[in-house]
């Protein structure tokens, strides 16, 4: 049993980061008021850098080509949504379709459909002394970001609640206007706010192509954008609670490949399609049971024009 | 420079300039020749969509037209219908993001109508294109309610229901329980085929594959078009889009109109899944990989929301897809057009941008033609 | 333009709707930009390129919407942007000691702690000047603070200005209250159209003087419209139109009705009905309206007004009480049935509730009444009959310009305003209720549209006014009740209009027994 529970934790461990850093950003990008639907996008260009990175440098360098191609996506939905108060909606879905076709592209012109070369993964860390320890051990042998996607949703959450740029944040989601009066640009807080969701959201698809896999896949993210949406919303907007809803849905996935392996008559009863809906199901019904509007940004969605209150 | 002009204005500047940009592109990644290659896997493209007129001029046989044009119509007919059920949305107010998850449903429907109901042909058809009407518009309906008694904001659940779709129909139903058995006990992937009084009749014989989902497109795009413009039941919808607040007090019943027009763009969606199955694929096969449903939105927007608009941009890129098969002559991959699409509706999205550039551009010249001001704040004369 | 403010003074800057007095001052704050012109702080030539330039030379501003964020607490509201931290995290606990201290020395008695959205309208703009305070403002901008107060709340204001400006402080006062700027400013500055027409000091004017400087060249308009009609006598028009009140001196009823009102048309008892927030908004209304009667609501906003307006034209569904409206009853009355049966409605946010702004003015003019001629067919939609019925009334009621194809939103908001009284009133309605119908309106809409109601009233329908100015209310109305949270506290007849007793009734005082 404690090994079922030990190889569990692992894999949860090993594929939550990637999950966990996109509705981080998501959350970042969506508490300042600016809807994060290009999470999927922003995905597959970090993922796709980031594997074309490696061929040619060391790859914790090719996970910062992967975060700043996703803070380059960011940065075109920023300048249409913060400059030119376009739909952020639209905005998002398109950078998902040009992502998403620009990558095949790039990938079929370049390296064929099978995909990039394979890379060096970022390397495990091993703690011996840890490793041995029942449970706790699962710690153990993963790469740096499973690590950074413990800490980073404990320090953005602090950041949002206890510190005055997280004030400001917060007060630019819920009412843009009232923050301009008091001399802070808006402006720059949601562009701050949307880079850093696209790092982050950058970060996560660096991470699929250096740890999860050792290369960049014709349908990476696969759609891994949008569960870190259902992730961000199941956790009521804020950092800690993404972060659990991103742990839970990995873990789910792990469970239902343990399953699939382990016991696969238990999948006649429990169809696999029907697990793998889960995550959605959930969230659709934290939303049809909570109602949605006590945790949204007030203003989410709702583009900023100085001389209209 | 009238209303209409200015108001598509900013998409076709934006479709022409995704064509100048992706051309670009191509020529860019080629080490030789680039600008060569660009543009003779652009005229590919154009005689892959509307048929190879060089070849036909010098005496090859009709089907170099009929072919492309058929598959071009069709992928046009399959836009249609999605980018429909985007627009109707919108012009109630709500981003229905999920047209794909209605297709699948649809296609679903109407596999399962096709398949495993025995009907005669004039009755089998329209049963399931019924069939899939209604289970697009049922799954639609979902994210209706809860936007309308939940305030589920429909983005969200739209995006959601997608993904269930998705795993719930390509990861159990299509492989499991509704999983097709061919003759000789061999399983195939995907539905079972479905009964020949089911399949869309073709219009040209078998020198193309258009078949009547097209004119279904073009009907469905028509109807919805003078539905919207010159009905009551239309201008409601449309006022409760614009103003639902202003509607609801104007004694619009303002949930039965956003409830309607979800349904109706849902079923839409499902008609799309219909004409993918009744048409062309014969069967739900093993995944539904075309992502219609999301080129729906493109569609939409690109199309400006006029449903003569979304034919018209329908139109455009199912000549380019169905040219994008070509492309692979040259080495481009067959997904080429969704990228010239997607950068379309990038910059479509920055629809403040080109008003923004026409304004200054025209500014001179409006100067002294410009109609009078708005009066002035003492009317009383 | 230029205007000069002397440090220590209370100034007062008045004019009509759209004279430029807030374009004027959120040039001060920084947040518009000047085309040209400079502004200079204490001699020196300044460029205010945000709010934050403003705040840092002194100047604060609170606005006539409140810039507050409803989910934070007053005291993170009034530190946003300069929060005491500790160790680079936000100090909660200094903030509320900090916000404390500012309060006490400027003599406010607010909870730093409480939320903001738990605060009534008067203690939401107590937090405003607060946050003013509290950055070091030297020069205190208010923008029409008073328009949601009580006379009480803004005699309490006023006093809090007087105070400021004995501290040392100066305090510039935006309104077209003419009363109010009367008896607390130290000079008063009139603006029109966009420029400074006249510089006065309280002692050397008069109400009607500084009237006639705020509509200049408009009065003829005013006044001959207000003749023409024969309703008005064209000096009382000019006043009413600024806020002033008229009445005549023995109480009568003014001219124009009011005299033998008709059939009733609503009677309503314990009419109880629910808010926005879900907390009861009404609690056990009585009220009736008869043919030919303008009935006046009058309240500090937020104490059912709206809620009110809502139940009459079913808008909001009752969770008790019950009444009679135009031979139905109102429980369970659905918009479209109010119309049906002629219940007209100008609603307060216009362009949330009365119009959508995207559609054309003939659309508008359709919308509501789209359902049978002239504007539609059976199902189909009757263009012919829509455009010549639009014109018909764009043409009678003036509205500039008179394009029925233009986008509503092209027009200004008077004559938005218009379109909205001439579809509902050209729909002949037997009851009409009207919210706030000439806020942000300039000077000749208000006067056309108080004569149209009028002119309603004189063609035998029965008129319920909101309104949260009680000059209005007083100026148009026969009869007027006093909501306070949900109650009625009073009852007026015209012969017993005291305002001193509606402002005690609209702050919660009981019927005096007797």
């Amino acid at each position: 049993m404690l090994e079922i529970i030990h190889r569990l934790l692992f894999a949860t461990l090993d594929a939550a980061p990637a999950l966990v850093f996109a509705a981080l950003g998501a959350v970042l990008s969506e508490r300042a008021g600016v809807v994060a639907v290009g999470v999927e996008g922003m995905m597959r260009v970090g993922a796709f850098c980031a594997a074309v990175a490696a061929l040619v440098m060391p790859t914790p360098l090719a996970v910062g080509v992967g975060m700043l191609a996703g803070a380059t996506l960011a940065a075109v939905h920023g300048y249409l949504c913060i400059r030119w108060r376009s739909d952020q909606v639209v905005s998002g879905i398109a950078l998902n379709l040009v992502a998403l076709a620009g990558g095949t592209f790039l990938l079929e012109t370049h390296f064929g459909p099978n995909g990039t070369p394979p890379i060096q993964q970022l390397a495990p860390w091993n703690w011996p002394e840890l490793a041995s320890v029942p449970v706790l051990g699962a710690l153990s042998g993963h790469a740096a970001p499973t690590y950074l996607a413990l800490l980073l949703p404990l320090l953005l959450q602090g950041m949002l609640t206890r510190t005055p740029l997280g004030l400001r944040l917060r007060a630019v989601g819920d009412k843009p206007h009232a923050v301009a009066t008091l001399g802070l640009s808006v402006p720059a807080l949601r562009w701050g706010a949307v880079l850093g969701g696209g790092l982050l959201a950058g970060l996560g698809g660096a991470v699929l192509s250096t740890t999860v896999l050792d290369r960049f896949e014709q349908h990476t993210p696969a759609g891994l954008g949008f569960m870190a949406l259902a992730a961000m919303v199941f956790g009521r907007w804020t950092p800690l609670g993404a972060f659990f809803a991103a742990a839970f849905f990995a873990f789910g996935n792990a469970l239902r490949i343990g399953l699939a392996s382990s016991a696969p008559g238990l999948l006649d009863v429990v169809p696999q399609g029907v697990l793998l809906a889960l995550p959605y199901l959930l969230t659709l019904l934290v939303l049809t049971f909570q109602g949605q509007r006590n945790s949204t940004p007030a203003s989410l969605g709702v583009p900023y024009e100085q001389e209209s209150r | 420079m009238g209303e209409r002009t200015r108001q598509a204005l900013p998409s076709v500047l934006s479709v022409l300039l995704s064509l100048v940009v992706c051309w670009q592109l191509i020529a860019l990644t080629r080490d030789t020749d680039g600008t060569a290659v660009a543009t003779a896997a652009y005229l590919e493209m154009l005689w892959g969509g509307i048929g190879d007129w060089p070849r036909f001029i010098e005496g090859a046989a009709v089907t170099v037209l009929t072919r492309p044009l058929g598959e071009a119509a069709m992928k046009a007919a399959l836009l249609t219908l999605t980018g429909l059920s985007v627009a109707v949305a919108f012009k109630v107010g709500l981003f229905n993001i999920g047209a794909q998850g209605q297709m699948l449903l649809g296609a679903l429907a109407a596999a399962v109508v096709g398949a495993h109901v025995t009907l005669p042909g004039v009755l089998h058809i329209p049963a399931a294109l019924l069939g899939a009407a209604v289970a697009g518009a049922a799954w639609a309906g979902i994210a209706g309610a809860l936007k309308l008694y939940r305030g589920v904001h429909e983005v969200i659940s739209t995006i959601m229901l997608n993904w269930v779709a998705v795993r719930l129909v390509d990861n159990w139903l299509v492989v499991g329980p509704l999983r097709g058995v061919a003759e000789a006990g061999a399983s195939i992937s995907g539905t079972a085929e479905i009964h020949p009084t089911s399949q869309l009749p073709r219009l040209l014989g078998d020198s193309s594959r258009l078949n009547l989902g097209f004119i279904l497109a073009v009907v469905a795009a028509v109807t919805v078009w003078a539905w919207l413009a010159r009905t009551r039941s239309g201008f409601e919808t449309r006022a409760v889009g614009l103003g639902d607040e202003a509607a609801r007090a104007a004694g619009i019943p303002v949930a039965r109109r956003a409830g309607f027009a979800m349904a109706l763009a849902g079923a839409l969606a499902g008609l799309a899944g219909a004409v993918l199955v009744l048409g062309t694929e014969g069967r739900y096969p093993g995944t539904l990989g075309a992502p219609y449903g999301f080129d729906g939105i493109a569609i939409a927007l690109i199309g400006n929301n006029h449903p003569l608009g979304v034919g018209a941009a329908a139109l455009f890129f199912g000549v380019l897809r169905a040219g994008g098969t070509r492309m692979q002559l040259l080495d481009v991959h067959k997904s080429f057009p969704e990228l010239i699409q997607g950068l379309a509706l990038l910059f479509v999205a920055g629809r403040l941008i080109w008003l923004a550039a026409l304004r200054r551009r025209s500014t001179p010249t409006v100067a002294t033609a410009a109609p009078p001001a708005p009066a002035a704040q003492v009317p009383h004369a | 333009m230029s205007l000069d403010i002397g440090a220590g003074e209370l100034l007062a800057v008045v004019g009509e709707n759209g004279a430029g007095k807030s374009s004027l001052m959120n040039v001060l704050y920084g947040l518009y930009h000047p085309d040209s012109g400079e502004v200079s702080v204490d001699g020196r030539s300044v460029r205010l390129k945000s709010p934050g330039d403003a705040i840092a030379l002194g100047i604060g501003m609170v606005h006539q919407h409140f810039m507050l964020v409803p989910t934070l607490t007053v005291a993170e509201n009034v530190v946003l942007g300069r929060e005491p931290t500790r160790r680079g995290l936000f100090d909660w606990e200094r903030a509320v000691r900090e916000v404390a201290a500012t309060c006490e020395r400027f003599g406010f008695v607010l909870d730093p702690r409480a939320r903001v959205d738990t605060l009534t309208v008067g203690s939401q703009q107590k937090v405003e000047i607060v946050k003013a305070l509290h950055r070091g403002a030297q020069v205190l901008i208010l923008d029409e603070p008073t328009a949601v107060l009580t006379p009480q709340e803004a005699d309490e204001l006023a006093r809090v200005m007087r105070g400021l400006v004995a501290q040392g402080r100066t305090v510039v006062l935006i309104s077209h209250k003419l009363k109010e700027v009367l008896g607390v400013a130290d000079r008063i500055a009139v603006m029109r159209r966009g420029r400074l027409v006249a510089e006065v000091r309280p002692s050397e004017t008069s109400a009607t003087a500084l009237a006639a400087l705020m509509v200049g060249e408009s009065q003829r308009a005013v006044t001959g419209h207000a003749a023409a009609s024969g309703e008005k006598l064209p000096s009382d028009a000019l006043m009413e139109a600024v806020g002033l009140p008229v009445r005549g001196d023995d109480g009568r009823p003014a001219p124009g009705g009011g005299e033998k009102p008709g059939d009733v048309l609503l009677e309503a008892t314990g009419l109880q009905a629910r808010g926005d927030n879900g907390c009861p908004a009404l609690r056990g209304v009585d009220l009736a309206v008869r043919e030919g009667e303008i009935v006046g609501i009058a309240g500090v906003d937020g104490n059912g007004q709206r809620e009110l307006a809502e139940v009459l034209t079913g808008l909001r569904p009752l969770t008790a009480g019950r009444g009679t409206l135009l031979g139905g009853a109102l429980t369970g009355l659905t918009p479209a049935q109010a119309r049906a049966r002629g219940v007209g409605h100008v609603p307060e946010d216009r362009l949330r509730r009365a119009v959508v702004k995207a559609l054309s003015v003939e659309e508008n003019i359709a919308l509501g009444r789209h359902t049978g001629p002239p504007f539609a067919r059976g199902l189909w939609i009757d263009f012919a009959g829509r455009r010549e019925r639009a014109q018909t009334l764009l043409a009678s009621y003036d509205v500039r310009p008179p394009e029925p194809t233009l986008p509503l939103q092209a027009l200004s908001g008077g004559n938005q305003q218009k379109v909205v009284v001439a579809r509902e009133l050209d729909a002949r309605p037997r009851l009409l209720v009207v919210v706030q119908p000439t806020r942000g309106l300039d000077i000749g809409a208000v006067a056309q549209v108080h004569a149209r109601l009028r002119e309603a009233r004189a063609q035998g329908t029965g008129v319920v006014l909101v309104s949260l100015d009680l000059e209005e209310v007083l100026a148009l109305a026969d009869r007027v009740y006093v909501l306070f949270e949900g109650r009625v506290t009073g009852q007026f007849t015209r012969a017993e209009y005291d305002e001193r007793e509606m402002g005690r009734r609209m702050l919660g005082a009981e019927q005096a027994h007797g």
